[in-house]
This record gives C-alpha cells, structure tokens and sequence, in this order.
C-alpha cells in the first residue's frame, strides 16, 4: 500500500471533506461526540489491536476474562481487536492515518513499522512514563536493550521479553540422521566447512531409499548475515560484530559471502538441493511432504526443535552454529506501542506493565481461560495441556499461538514437556550474547530511500538464484555488486557511515 | 445519424453473408487463439493443482495435467463448509442486491441526464464527471466511512462504494440520448407519463446497455476484497475474495516471522487447498460471464457510436 499522509496534511483533506459532506458532517460528529463521552475517565476501556488468525472463536470470552482481570488490578476494562496477520499491515496504518483512538497496537521493524510509525508520529514517547507506571517492565531489561528501542533519544514501543538473538544453524531429519549414520557427526558440526560430508552421505541414503525424498535440502541458503558474526544494517550494508570502530561494509562483498555462495552452489551441482528456487510455502510443502531431509539454517533456539515438529509434523535435531549475537534489529524485533492519540495513555502504560509482569494475565492473553482452554499438566513445571475434552489446542476456539507478540515470553506457560526450560535457557542465551558495536544505533534511512528501494530491487533480482546455487557465484557476485554499485549502495553506506561516525562519538562522550 | 443505422446496433452486429479463409484470416485466427491459450492457461494450471495429490504437487511441481489425480483438497473444504459457505452468502448476496440496487440507480440517474428538457441536466452531468477527474484518496474515504457514515464492520460497507458508478452513469445516459426523441414524443401524445415513458419505452429498449453495466457491477462486487481490507473485521462478513486473500498473504506474512526468529505454527491450508478454494471462487463468475457475454460483446461498442 502507498504511504500515507500525516496526520496534519489529512486533518485539512478532512476539511475539504467535510465542506463537500455538510449534510453527512452533521450526522458524523455527533457520533465521535458521543465516542468520547461513551468513556469515562473513572475505567477506561483499551482496545488493543494486534496481529493473529481472526477465526478465534472464544476471543469474546477471554476478553471479558481479562477485563475482569485488568478492573481489578489496573481499574480498565480490555478491548481485543485482531487483523489477519496478511491484512494487519494495511488495516492498521489505515486506522492509524485516519487518526482512531485505539490505545495499543503491535509495532515492529518488519511489520507495521516501527519506524515509518514514529516518522509519522503515531506512537506515544514512553521514556519518562514506563520507570513510573511499569517499574517491573521497566527493570526487566538492560538499558542497552532499551536503547535498541530508541530514536532521537526516546523510547516509542515496550520491547517484548524474547528470544533477542538469532543462533542461526543446520537443521536435519531426526530419522534420515539415524538411518544415514550421520547423527553424531550432525552434532558435532561446529562450522559449515564440515557439513559437506554430511551431506554426501544423506545423498547417498536418500537414492538408496528411491522416491522417498526428493532432495538432500530445499533450503539450502546459508547466507544470513549472523552467521558470519556481521550485524546488518540496512541494504546489505553490515558492520563486523568485532569491529568496534563500526565501518560499514558490503555483505556481498566479504569474504564469509563468496565462501558461503560457493558452499551452495556445490552443492546444487552435487544434486542435493531443487533445480530452481522454491518459495517458502513451496519449501515448507515440501518439509510436509516429508521430501527434504535437512534445512541447512535456521534459527536454533531452546524448545525450537518443538516448534519445527508442531509445524512439519518430523523429530529434527539441530546445531547452532553462529555465535549469538545481539543486536537493534533482534531486541526490538515485536513491540507494543502506545497510540499518539490514545485518550488513556497512562492507563494504557499500566496495561503494558500488566502484559509484561502479571502472569496470570498475560497467559489469559495467550493460552485463554484455565479450565476452559487448557489445564494443568504438570504445575510444579509450568506445563499445560488443551482443557479436558479437546484433542489440540485448535480445538478449544482459542489458539493465537503468538506469546510473542504480546510480552515477556519468559512468563508464557509451557505447552509441550519438551519445551519445559527453555525460557531460562533464552534468558540465559540473551545474556551471554555478543552485543553488536551498533547495538542502540537505528539507521534513518529517509534522505536515501531512492537508493534503497533500488538496491533491494537488486538485491532480490541478484541474491536468490545465488542463494539457490542456480547459477555461478564466480560470475554473479561482481555483477551484483556492480548492480548494486549503480543502484546508488554508495550513497546509503556514505550516509550510514555518517550515522553511525556521529553516534559512536555521542556514545563515548 | 440515421434511424436505420441504429437499428443495425441494437440487433447486433451482422455475420458476414460467406466464410473466407484468406491467408490474413488465418493468421489473425492463430494469434488470437494462441492469445486466448495464454490467458486460460493459468486458470486451467489452477484448476488442475486443485485436483492433484498434495504429495505429488510437492514433488513434481504444477503441470496441465495432475500427475496424481485426487479430490482430497474439496474433500477438506468441504468437511468445514461453515466459513466458505458463509463467505460464499455473503459474496452471493452482495453481489445480487448491489447489481439490482446500483443498476436501478444508474438508470434514474442517466435518464433525467440524457433528456434534452432537464434543466439541471448540465451542471449534474458536470458533477457525475467531475467525480471521475478527483477523488479524495483512500484515507478522507476511510474517514467517512467509518467516522461519517458509520457503516464499518456492516453488510453496508461492502455495499455503498460500488453502487453507482460515475463512468456507467456516462455510458448509459449517451445510450438514452441515441434513442429518437420521436418515440418519446408519440408516446406523450398518446398520453403516456413521465414513468410509463421511463419504463415502457427507454428501459427495454436499453437492455442490452443495462445488462452490460449489470455485467460490470455484478463483476465489481464479485471480485472485490480491498473493501473487505478497508472496512470489515468481523470474520462473519468476510466475502470469498477477501477469505482467499487472507489466505495468501497469511503464508506471506508467516515467512516474515521466520526471519525474526519466530517458527510460525499457525495452520495454513495446504497448496491444493488454495487452489481449490481459488477455483470456487472464480467458477461462478466465470459462468455469469458466459451467461451475459453476448451483451457484453455489444455493450463495449456503447460509447462508439453517437
């Protein structure tokens, strides 16, 4: 969808609008009128917008639950709107554009994003009012961490408590491991350079079995930038996770990419990966499909292997194998934002702090009602099952599935035994993180957008046949990063550097 | 122009009195065809991934023809019907109400326009126009949607924004205005009103332009998921386009979570299932275009001639 304009430029359409309608305005205002004095500021109601599956049956009676539980503790009541997750784009910088008073909404750099939102001054500055009215949200995370979340020094979004780094690593068929003899060597793994074995030996179990599968990996992509210890930035333009000087550098013109695109290649001639790229829902077909064997990168992380089976219904085994690095773009990956024009915005903070700290609420928000949408199973571990009666959670009418989204995971109940542990194992793994030289630094990419809508042009025409070892890295890297250079990528990475020249120097002083 | 030559219009157009097969027929009849090939193919790609074996569809890819036929995507659609069911009621009768609704509409309107007497006949023409040339862009008209008319989250919602069409208002008021003023006025000397005139004489005569502009309002409403997008939350008021874009753009968006680090496990209807649902959606709208081409054909030749 186009961009849309701010706030004031549309207040004037809005006039015009108005003039022409005068008929309709009258009708119109008394009903904001009375919109208004529909809230009194005694209990005010939040409505809460965010993203999930709008088929949630129950979602009425978690609402009334939560409102219950939110009069109780924070004296408001809880509105609960959910857009598709490929709607929830559109429809909410719609409701954002045309100035509605919903209070919170789900904000991130890669969904409704969190930046062109502050740009248009959608959010409200949280900085001075969350040490006040949510000490323990506030408390929870590091300052360096919050200041991932900020831009021209203030806070717009509540990070969310979660998985902030991206061990990326192989993933492999627990049976195909078994069965090809590979298992302990898989575990073992500790850099790419050694999976090429690996590989040869599930090739040759897979034509042993005939017609089984189909290939060794249908995602044989190995180039994320974590992997390789570079924090990327924006445009493919990276920073070297030692480099404490912060240079700004070309992904795709390392050294780590080459390696990496000749690694994939090789393997498309060995015959182990599809002869053409493959969508991720093709991909994921085929997981289901049960005719790939190994997914050469993911993110591994505590209780992941759990999630992989709840989606592609196989026992894997993963490694990780980049080192956890932390990083602007991993700690502020899913926020909750307050809105700009929010007519209860200390209400709404509170109702944050509730969300991150209080854990009866937050599950009520997650998993539904105890007893009605799931019981205990094990209470002493924190682990659940669905409610007495119902074969998955699906069945029960209340199933977002997106702990994530809503606040700090860490207090999310367990909902399979062998994702029990996983939450000290994240919190530990954030911890011990690298943090990035740039972490707290966010690029304003707005005096180059030219460039980088050209540049990611490039980069998609370029990067995935190279990604899918389709076609010869030797002849294809020059002529990305010649495309690239064209594209204008040296006046982003002058712009960049700038930034981050200047943010370095305010950061030492 | 003659009287003569309009009654050629509105019997259609005249087949040549011999078949030829001059070496430029022939020529023209292949491109048009291989064109009309291009343009199936894809539906017929659509309609085939429906009747395949997921399995098979994984490991052999999309062909003309299912590798391993199989009904189990309309087997699956089918056990839970409520949703697309529901969407279908809904799309049926938004489309039915709306085609009735707006081409009645329409009609009023480009009457009064095309009669010479009307005084205001100028300076309304110029407002139906002028609606064409200026829009207010898509936020003041989510604005008076939802905070002037209130219609959000309605059956209302679905239905006011294709209602009447300025550019149909156009074609139909120049198709009143190519009827003889002298069948009208023999009508008035017999004695018959402003209304008889409307509805006994310039209505049937106009069929075959009223049921084109049926045709495009019917299609309008059929096909459209924006206003869904901009308007409706409730999942109970979800049209079928709507439901089959969702779908799409739900396994769109959970590629997204992937790169943050989040394992989606939402269910997604498999690729089969897709397409099925694709081919329910489309099948009807396909039929009406049949039904109605005829006048199609000759609607498109509206503006020409005058």
């Amino acid at each position: 969808m186009a961009r849309l304009g701010r706030r004031s430029l549309l207040s004037t359409a809005t006039q015009v609008g108005v003039g022409v309608l005068a008929g309709v305005q009258s009708l119109g205002t008394g009903s904001i009128a009375q919109a208004s004095s529909r809230t009194p500021a005694s209990s005010p109601v939040l409505t809460y917008i965010y993203a999930g599956s709008s088929d949630q049956k129950a979602l009425p009676d978690v609402e009334k639950a939560l409102s219950a539980l939110a009069m109780e503790r924070i004296s408001a009541t809880v509105k609960l709107v959910t857009f598709d997750w490929g709607t929830f784009d559109q429809k909410i910088s719609l409701a954002n554009a045309a100035g509605e008073k919903h209070d919170l909404y789900y904000t991130a750099p890669w969904i409704n994003n969190y930046y062109t939102n502050i740009r248009q001054e959608y959010l409200l500055k949280l900085e001075k009012l969350l040490p006040d009215l949510a000490p323990i949200l506030w408390g929870s995370m590091t300052p360096e961490t919050w200041d991932a979340a900020r831009v021209g020094g203030s806070i717009y979004g509540a990070i969310n408590q979660q998985i902030f780094v991206k061990p990326f690593g192989p993933y492999i068929r627990a049976d195909v491991a078994k069965d090809a003899g590979v298992e302990d060597a898989f575990r073992a793994l500790r850099s790419y350079d050694d999976i090429g074995p690996i590989m040869a030996e599930v090739k040759k179990y897979i034509d042993s079995k005939k017609g089984g599968f189909q290939y060794v990996t249908v995602a044989p992509n190995i180039n994320a930038t974590e992997t390789f210890g570079y924090d990327v930035v924006d445009s493919g333009l990276v920073v070297k996770s030692t480099d404490t000087a912060g240079r700004v550098g070309l992904y795709s013109d390392t050294l780590e990419y080459s390696r990496a695109a000749l690694m994939i290649r090789q393997w498309n001639e060995l015959g182990y990966t599809p002869s053409e790229p493959k969508t991720s829902s093709e991909q994921q077909d085929a997981w289901k499909a049960g005719l790939s064997t190994m997914m050469m990168s993911g993110v591994v992380k505590p209780g992941g292997d759990a999630e992989i089976k709840a989606r592609w219904g196989h026992d894997v085994i993963s490694v990780a194998i980049a080192e956890p690095l932390l990083t602007t773009a991993g700690s502020t990956a899913t926020m909750t934002g307050v809105n700009s024009l929010s007519p209860n915005p200390e209400a709404a903070v509170k109702f944050l702090e509730l969300l991150n700290s209080d854990v009866k609420f937050y599950n009520t928000l997650c998993k539904g009602i105890e007893g009605v949408h799931w019981e205990w199973d094990d209470k002493a571990s924190l682990l659940i099952r669905p409610a007495a009666g119902k074969a998955s959670y699906a069945d029960t009418g209340y199933n977002p599935n997106t702990d994530w989204q809503f606040g700090n995971v860490f207090n999310s109940y367990y909902t399979a035994r062998s994702q029990v542990g996983a939450w000290p194992a994240t919190a530990d793994l954030n911890r011990n993180a690298r943090p990035s030289p740039l972490l707290g630094f966010t690029f304003d990419g707005k005096g180059v957008d030219t460039e980088r809508a050209a540049c990611a042009a490039v980069a998609k025409e370029f990067g995935e046949p190279l990604t899918f070892g389709i076609v010869d890295p030797m002849t294809q890297i020059p002529a990305l990063n010649k495309a690239l250079q064209e594209a204008g990528i040296d006046r982003v990475r002058a712009e960049m550097q700038k930034q981050i020249d200047v943010w370095m120097s305010a950061k030492k002083r | 122009m003659t009287v003569a030559s309009r009654a050629d219009t509105f019997t259609g157009f005249r087949m040549p009195s011999r078949r030829r097969f001059d070496a430029a027929t022939v020529v023209v009849h292949i491109a048009v065809a291989g064109l009309a090939m291009l343009c199936l193919f894809p539906l017929l790609l659509v309609l085939a991934s429906s009747f395949t074996d997921e399995i098979a569809l994984a490991r052999n890819g999309y062909s003309i023809i299912p590798s391993k036929f199989s009904v189990e995507a309309y087997v699956a659609i089918f056990n839970k019907p409520a949703v697309i069911l529901r969407a279908y009621a809904v799309t049926t009768g938004i489309t039915l109400v709306g085609t009735v609704l707006g081409v009645s509409m329409i009609a009023l309107l480009a009457y009064p326009l095309s009669r010479r007497d009307f005084i205001l006949r100028t300076p309304i023409s110029f407002m139906v126009f002028f609606t064409m040339l200026f829009n207010g862009g898509l936020v003041p008209y989510y604005i008076l949607m939802t905070q002037y008319l209130n219609v959000q989250n309605t059956i209302l919602a679905l239905l006011l924004p294709h209602l009447v069409g300025a550019y149909y208002v156009l074609i139909l008021r120049t198709y009143f205005s190519g009827l003889p003023d002298e069948l009208f006025e023999a009508a008035r000397v017999d004695g018959a009103g402003e209304w008889t005139i409307f509805w006994q004489i310039a209505v049937p005569l106009a069929r075959p332009a009223l049921a084109t502009i049926a045709l495009f309002i019917a299609l309008n409403y059929w096909n459209d998921w924006t206003t869904a997008l901009y308007f409706i939350r409730s999942p109970d008021l979800y049209p079928l386009q709507y439901l089959l874009y969702i779908i799409q753009s739900n396994a769109q968006a959970m590629a997204l979570q992937e790169q943050v680090g989040q394992i989606g496990t939402q269910k997604l209807p498999t690729e089969t299932a897709r397409m099925a649902m694709a081919v329910l959606a489309t099948g009807p709208a396909s039929v009406l275009f049949l039904f109605f081409q005829k006048y199609l054909v000759r609607g498109v030749t509206l503006g020409a001639f005058k």
